[in-house]
């Protein structure tokens, strides 16, 4: 196999990916690209990037072996790679991090990001409270609502909140309302996009400041058990903890990728997230890309326990890896992901986001009394202190008394 | 032959509407009470889910044409009935690229071809236009372009190379909470790109009444403008009592036709 080289210049990663926005927008992110090229070669970025990582979020999150669960399924040996010991209990720091210090070269004043499940909101505003630059959060009102706590922490960070009363009134929609916000305040805003959707160089920037995940856990592994990972596997929404996993390991082509998207109710139903599993190519958020749609191009509604999962699309590398069948990808169900949940709290005595229980649950499934002797890495993307109240309700445990 | 290549010197009126606002029924008559008044230009809009160039009204419109599930089809139906009444109006689609894309572009161009005379795809910049391009001008449609403030000089020159139809200004951007039209910075934009191009130039985004339409001819070098939130916003005004609303939309445009 050729060595691994996406996205093109232009943002393709084979047919998708792409820049599709309005004029207004052009300009801008032609201007970003162009910045992010520079920085990628200034090594004063670099360095305080490292810095940061380093001594505000606490890296290299540690290569957990987790004994239990490996006993448990009787199967491979299973690294954790414990990005929700992170500062802000999610990978989505890694990234904001790199943002902003690109916001300010780029001479920027006023921040907004979407969110999700809070963590990137929350992301967001803590670098924003770290650099002294007013944050605004785009988030869905079914989100505000199932996701109290990060809303909590958004506000003592000093983030002003924008809830979004449009389309499903999740992450989507916050998305939307975002790039309308950027149109409207073009000359003074960045917009620091949480995943590797949405239009060039997003995905690819995205990507760059996630890898330090692979990288990280390429070295600790060798370290530990002097070989490369049989597996990798992550969740999938708009895929960037994914990404950040696995991009160190591409042209590793006897390291298998397991990509676990939300499948909600089921692939097969309406009520469903795993946008590969169901979806087909076309355009939203400025990407050309696996997308849940009708026949005649409207976006469908995505569903998922998990609102960090929430999401009709993907970013479109995962569409390519998709194409090239470098990495495999499978739907998990709300019901599994629950179940997951809640076997790996008690068996490693982690409580793991809804997101990354996806990825325990298809492990759990697929695994089970298979693939002795071969090792994996789990991406544990992010903490589950978010979803409690989430999780309780669905188990039935009433978290009031 | 295309309507665009003539249209009148100055003072050009181009309404925008989207296609099944509110209902498929009621947009037909709105369409053939704008036709009534044989603007220069109409401006279909195709209902898309997820409209992130448009505006809170224009959202709205959208959301209630697709709540009875209308479909592309039905859209394009709906322009080629009203093409019948079209004397010199010009017929432009305005509309996302996934549509144009899910519909499949050779069908889209079938059903407009001689009925439509330009087509402004939001979401399709000039870097990934070409193919596009080609098959539009093949049958004789034009690509109408956008142009934003943002848009510098270099950028404006690739992109205003052979345009044709008419060039869209957007007047409003980068003004945080400030919808005013800022005069002087349309009326310098306008003069550089009618520097590099001979189209007409229309200015859209922010138009709302006679004054606006007025000071836009009076202080600007603009060619014309583009109303289309304005219209869409007084059946909400008008609390959705239809037949108020047409009789409100009547007097408007014999407003805005100065």
């Amino acid at each position: 196999m050729k060595t691994y080289k996406q996205p093109s210049t232009v943002g393709r990663f084979g047919e998708f990916g792409g820049m599709y926005v309005s004029e207004t927008l052009m300009p801008l992110l032609l201007d970003l690209d162009k910045s992010y090229k520079k920085i990628q070669k200034d090594k004063k970025f670099k360095k305080e990037l490292n810095d940061l990582f380093k001594n505000y979020v606490g890296r290299p999150s540690s290569l957990h072996y987790a004994k239990n669960l490996s006993k448990y399924i009787n199967g491979p040996k299973v690294y954790f790679k414990r990005d929700e010991l992170n500062h802000t209990g999610a990978h989505k720091i890694n990234n904001c991090l790199g943002q902003i210090l690109l916001a300010k070269k780029m001479g920027k004043t006023r921040i907004i990001a979407e969110t999700g499940a809070g963590q990137h909101g929350v992301a967001t505003a803590t670098v924003c409270a770290l650099f002294g630059l007013p944050c605004y959060i785009y988030m869905g009102s079914k989100d505000i609502e199932r996701q109290k706590p990060n809303v909590f922490r958004m506000k003592l960070l000093g983030a002003t909140i924008i809830p979004v009363e449009s389309g499903s009134k999740s992450l989507k929609d916050a998305m939307n309302e975002a790039l309308r916000d950027w149109i409207k305040n073009v000359r003074d805003t960045f917009y620091i996009i949480g995943s590797t959707a949405g239009p060039h160089p997003y995905p690819k920037m995205v990507r760059d400041f996630q890898s330090v995940i692979g990288k990280e856990a390429r070295e600790q592994i060798l370290k530990v058990e002097k070989k490369l990972p049989d597996y990798l596997i992550a969740c999938v929404g708009g895929g960037s903890n994914a990404m950040g996993l696995f991009y160190p390991f591409l042209n590793d082509n006897k390291v298998k990728i397991i990509g676990v998207e939300a499948a909600g109710r089921g692939a097969k139903t309406e009520e469903t997230a795993a946008t590969m599993t169901s979806g087909t190519p076309g355009i939203l958020h400025g990407s050309y890309s696996y997308v849940l749609q009708d026949n005649d191009g409207q976006i469908k509604e995505a569903h998922s326990i998990s609102a960090g999962l929430d999401y009709p699309g993907v970013g479109p590398e995962h569409s390519y890896l998709k194409d090239i069948k470098r990495v495999k990808y499978f739907g998990v169900t709300d019901n599994e992901a629950l179940k997951a949940f809640q076997t790996c709290s008690k068996l490693e005595g982690i409580i793991p986001a809804l997101e990354p229980s996806h990825a325990l649950a298809y492990l759990i499934k697929a695994f089970k009394n298979k693939h002795k002797n071969k090792v994996v890495i789990l991406n544990l993307c992010g903490r589950g202190d978010k979803d409690l109240f989430t999780a309780a309700k669905a188990i039935g445990f009433d978290a009031d008394e | 032959m295309n309507n665009l290549d003539s249209l009148p010197k100055k003072k050009i009126l181009s309404l925008f509407m989207t296609c099944g606002f509110p209902t498929l029924n009621h947009s037909k008559k709105i369409f053939n009470e704008m036709l009534s008044h044989q603007p220069d230009i109409i401006e279909f809009g195709l209902p898309f889910s997820d409209p992130m160039a448009d505006g809170p009204i224009i959202q709205e419109a959208n959301k209630l044409a697709l709540r009875s599930k209308l479909s592309t089809q039905q859209s394009l139906d709906l322009i080629k009935y009203l093409s019948k009444s079209k004397n010199n109006t010009s017929f432009v689609i305005m509309c996302y690229l996934n549509t144009v894309r899910k519909f499949g572009l050779n069908k889209f161009i079938k059903n407009i071809k001689n009925i439509v005379d330009g087509i402004i795809i939001v979401d399709l910049p000039f870097e990934e236009e070409d193919a596009i391009k080609k098959s539009l001008s093949k049958n004789d449609i034009h690509l109408i372009k956008l142009i934003s403030p943002m848009t510098d000089k270099k950028r404006s020159q690739k992109l205003l190379k052979n345009s044709k139809g008419f060039i869209y200004y957007i007047s409003a951007t980068g003004i945080t909470g400030s919808n005013k039209l800022d005069y002087k910075e349309i009326n310098k934009n306008v003069k550089s790109i009618k520097k590099m191009s001979s189209v007409p130039v229309l200015v859209g985004f922010g138009i709302k009444s006679k004054k606006d339409v007025i000071d836009i001819s009076k202080k600007t070098n603009a060619d014309g403008v583009i109303i289309g939130s304005a219209l869409i916003q007084k059946y909400f005004d008008i609390k959705m009592d239809f037949n108020k609303y047409l009789k409100s939309l009547k007097k408007f445009i014999q407003e805005v036709k100065i």
